[in-house]
């Protein structure tokens, strides 16, 4: 677990901290206007109806009050007219690495992005400010008719599928955020799995803020069709700056009957990135929808993974873990609404906090008075490393059908003595043995990871642990 | 600043947003539904202190009007107290105690309200060192009644206190705001199956070390009822513990509510808490909603936790019973009255634990009519 002093000064206090010179062939200057929503609609060339859909959304956030709930002192800090809502860096989306700028390429590659689209995905959009700058899928995965698009080439390619499902799931006027980046939208991935298919391996997005001040929006839609499978994972980094940027993305998921789709994130902004993501499925009859979310970074997260249990016998997933170190506060839970007979679902949340990090998860469950015998559980743990630092639980249930079985517990504690005695009495040193015990308590997040990203996540955690002990 | 001032600067501020106001908003449980309106009342309750079982009360606890004290007291919600306050116009009276008062039998305190509108508050300035059982029972038929417990238990006290609400009608706005000394320990019961809605927002403060408390709950509701039960512990101290278990049986179109808020401030080292919630849904109409939160400072603690539970009666158990000779309805309310006694059991002695039951026994039969 010993960290090197070459490995340290490389990578600082938070690894993806470096930032490229920025080279944008567009920057729209700082602030949003009815003007600003049309002309970013322009440059993509969009339909009208989405140009008319963005300006309603931007109308609604201008009027919609910022939410009365979480951490208000660190949302009131928002500046809205110091973020840039678009930044075009690359003049196109590549097939080839080789044709991405020299730059948005070296930083994809000190990520690890196409070394590991090469050992184990079936396909990877990079997303570098405002828009994907590369994008590749398996060629067998085309033939069997998969569609995985960044959003802009998938509203050109397909504008039938995109207009049936797009704010189906998420509608504009559900928060402030979702009507912001649905006025501002860039980039995301679209993915459709047609009936049958599995995507064996899973697609990754990775995204990445540069610049200053930026305000990232990406949208992603995913439609798995009937008895479909597919995962998803993102990635997510930005420099370390001393001003704040701002990144709020809509993920809408639709799972038609008996089709699967898991989305796994693992987030690692830096301390200065506000973390303001709505995502939301729809599960159909027989479906399964999973959300793997670990939140690392960041200075304000809120984010509840949500799922919506429509047709008979669907299942929902959600497992997260948060960290939160020196000034973060990381707000993030689940809700699942069970519409549905024989539906299940099942929430598992783990949190760390350090150094006077603030960890809460915020979640919701609800039965409908339709929804006959339907199960949930829902379970929270907590631990608490310091004395500066500070661990909620606010979960709602709301059960309205006398059938249900539902149940929610959390418990927040501190590091066992004995596990740190026993394991330190079996040659660690402290601060090792304090590293394994949380890899563990992440263990039930980090098996549901691809093998790479686990591998990614435990070193990140060791880093973050670093000096945890005197 | 007085209360209605207070009032009047905030009356309008409840969120929805805010667990506490979430289903129940104040409007509802305002007497006029007009949150701006103060309105005056005239008559009082009638109020009275005896034995449970007729005898003689024990020298040393009276019941007089008096002054609030104004020590160690939890946090409060500032709509609801300055409101209560304001309308219940003086009339407060103080429940005192000596130092190291001591009955043997359960006392009984009785609030009867008939009429429009009624409130009152109740001071609470139990002695060091008492020991004692006590059991408020609010009855009557007032449309509106509302109840503000405050002040303090004694460093060292030992006290049951259980409160029994069995109005026939009406809307019944309950609070507590509580604080406990040193060593002192306090089981705290609701027992509840009356009026037609009720808000109680119950706050209990560890404000001194090795203060220990205990609040349960065993919730009858049935027709249309909404029942909303919001409690809060504060632990402000080292070493203190705290359990809550909240036990709802929900019949006809009723509609239960436990919001629990479990605080632990920096510095509490050694807390042990918990909270529990079990909601027993009886009906196709039934509706109970639980928020149990957790707010934790301090990494010293013993555990923190809490956990809530919802679901039918379990159909083993009603097999077992019926195969035993129960019929379908007398094994269904065996099975709830069991289920309902678990935290009856916890509130006293076995002297007040007989009384409850009877009680409770009469509120089922009501229900299974």
């Amino acid at each position: 677990m010993e960290i090197s002093q070459e490995a340290r000064d490389v990578v600082g206090d938070y690894k993806s901290g470096w930032h490229d010179t920025e080279n944008s062939t567009i920057r729209f200057d700082s602030g949003l206007s009815e003007k600003v929503v049309r002309d970013i609609s322009k440059i993509k060339n969009e339909p009208e109806w989405m140009t008319e859909v963005r300006v309603k959304a931007y109308r609604h956030f201008a009027e919609r009050e910022m939410p009365t709930w979480g951490n208000m002192s660190m949302l009131e800090q928002i500046d809205f007219e110091n973020v840039c809502y678009y930044l075009r860096s690359s003049s196109a989306t590549e097939n080839d690495w080789d044709e991405v700028p020299e730059e948005i390429r070296n930083t994809f590659e000190r990520l690890g992005i196409p070394e590991a689209e090469q050992k184990w995905l079936s396909g990877v959009t990079a997303q570098y400010e405002s828009e994907a700058v590369y994008h590749s899928i398996r060629e067998d995965l085309v033939a069997q008719g998969v569609i995985f698009l960044d959003m802009d080439s998938g509203l050109r390619e397909y504008p039938e599928i995109v207009k049936k499902w797009f704010c189906s799931v998420i509608p504009y006027s559900d928060n402030k955020f979702s009507a912001l980046n649905t006025a501002v939208w860039s980039g995301g991935s679209f993915i459709y799995v047609p009936k049958g298919v599995h995507v064996e391996m899973p697609v990754q997005a990775y995204f990445r803020i540069n610049a200053k001040n930026m305000g990232q929006f990406e949208r992603t839609l995913i439609i798995a069709d009937e008895g479909s499978s597919i995962h998803y994972v993102e990635g997510c980094t930005a420099p370390t700056y001393s001003t704040d940027s701002l990144h709020s993305a809509v993920v809408e998921l639709v799972a038609l009957p008996g089709s699967h789709i898991r989305y796994s994130t693992v987030q690692n902004w830096s301390a200065n990135v506000y973390n303001l993501v709505t995502k939301r499925g729809i599960a159909h009859k027989n479906a399964k929808i999973e959300w793997v979310d670990g939140n690392i970074g960041s200075k304000l997260t809120m984010k509840y993974p949500s799922v919506i249990l429509k047709g008979e016998g669907s299942h929902a997933e959600v497992i997260s873990v948060a960290y939160s170190g020196n000034g973060q506060h990381q707000d993030a839970g689940a809700k699942i609404h069970h519409l549905a007979s024989n539906t299940t679902s099942k929430i598992l949340s783990k949190s760390i906090s350090k150094d006077g990090g603030r960890g809460s998860y915020r979640g919701m469950v609800t039965v409908s008075p339709k929804a006959e015998n339907c199960k949930l559980n829902v379970v929270c743990d907590a631990l608490i490393l310091d004395d500066e630092s500070r661990s909620d639980t606010y979960p709602t249930m709301e059960v309205a059908n006398p059938t249900a079985r539902c149940e929610h517990e959390a418990s927040v504690s501190k590091v066992s003595d004995d596990q740190l005695f026993y394991l330190m009495s079996r040659g660690h040193s402290e601060e090792e043995a304090l590293a394994l015990i949380v890899n563990g308590f992440f263990e039930p997040f980090t098996r549901e990871l691809p093998m790479e990203y686990a591998v990614e996540l435990n070193k990140l955690m060791a880093l973050e642990m670093e000096g945890s002990i005197g | 600043m007085n209360a209605a001032t207070t009032y009047g600067k905030i009356s309008e501020t409840t969120d929805r947003a805010d667990h506490l106001w979430r289903y129940t908003p104040w409007k509802k449980i305002h007497p006029t539904g007009d949150v701006k309106e103060v309105p005056q009342i005239n008559e009082e309750v009638k109020i009275c202190l005896k034995n449970l079982d007729g005898t003689d009360l024990t020298e040393g606890i009276s019941l007089q009007r008096g002054d609030r004290i104004e020590e160690k007291m939890p946090n409060i919600d500032v709509v609801a107290t300055s409101f209560l306050e304001a309308v219940s116009n003086n009339c407060r009276w103080v429940l005192k105690t000596k130092r190291k008062f001591y009955s043997d039998t359960p006392i009984l305190l009785e609030i009867e309200a008939q009429g429009n509108m009624h409130a009152l508050e109740l001071v609470l300035d139990i002695g060091d060192m008492s020991d004692f059982e006590i059991v408020t029972v609010i009855k009557g038929k007032a449309d509106w009644l509302g109840l503000l417990r405050t002040g303090k238990i004694g460093k060292g006290s030992n006290i049951c206190d259980v409160t029994v609400g069995i109005q026939e009608k009406g809307v019944l706005l309950r609070l507590d705001c509580i604080s406990l000394g040193r060593d002192a320990n306090m089981n705290t019961g609701t027992v509840s199956s009356g009026s037609e809605k009720t808000k109680a927002d119950l706050r209990y403060r560890m404000a001194e070390s090795g203060s220990n408390l205990q609040v349960l709950g065993s919730i009858l509701s049935r027709d249309e009822m909404h029942l909303d039960y919001h409690i809060e512990i504060q632990h402000d101290a080292p070493e203190t513990f705290s359990r809550l278990v909240w036990n709802a049986a929900c019949g006809g179109n009723s509609r239960t509510i436990g919001t629990g808020m479990l605080k632990v401030a920096k510095g509490s080292t050694g807390t042990d808490a918990a909270q529990n919630f079990h909601n027993l849904l009886l009906s196709k109409g039934a509706h109970a909603d639980g928020i149990p939160e957790l707010e934790v400072s301090e990494s010293n603690v013993v555990g923190c936790g809490h956990g809530i539970a919802n679901g039918p009666i379990d159909e083993n158990q009603l097999f077992y019973l019926e195969s035993r000779g129960f019929s379908k309805s007398d094994a269904r309310s065996a099975l709830i009255a069991a289920f309902l006694n678990s935290t009856l059991t916890k509130m006293g002695s076995s002297y007040l634990h007989t009384w409850l039951s009877k009680l409770l026994t009469s509120e089922l039969d009501i229900m299974n009519k």
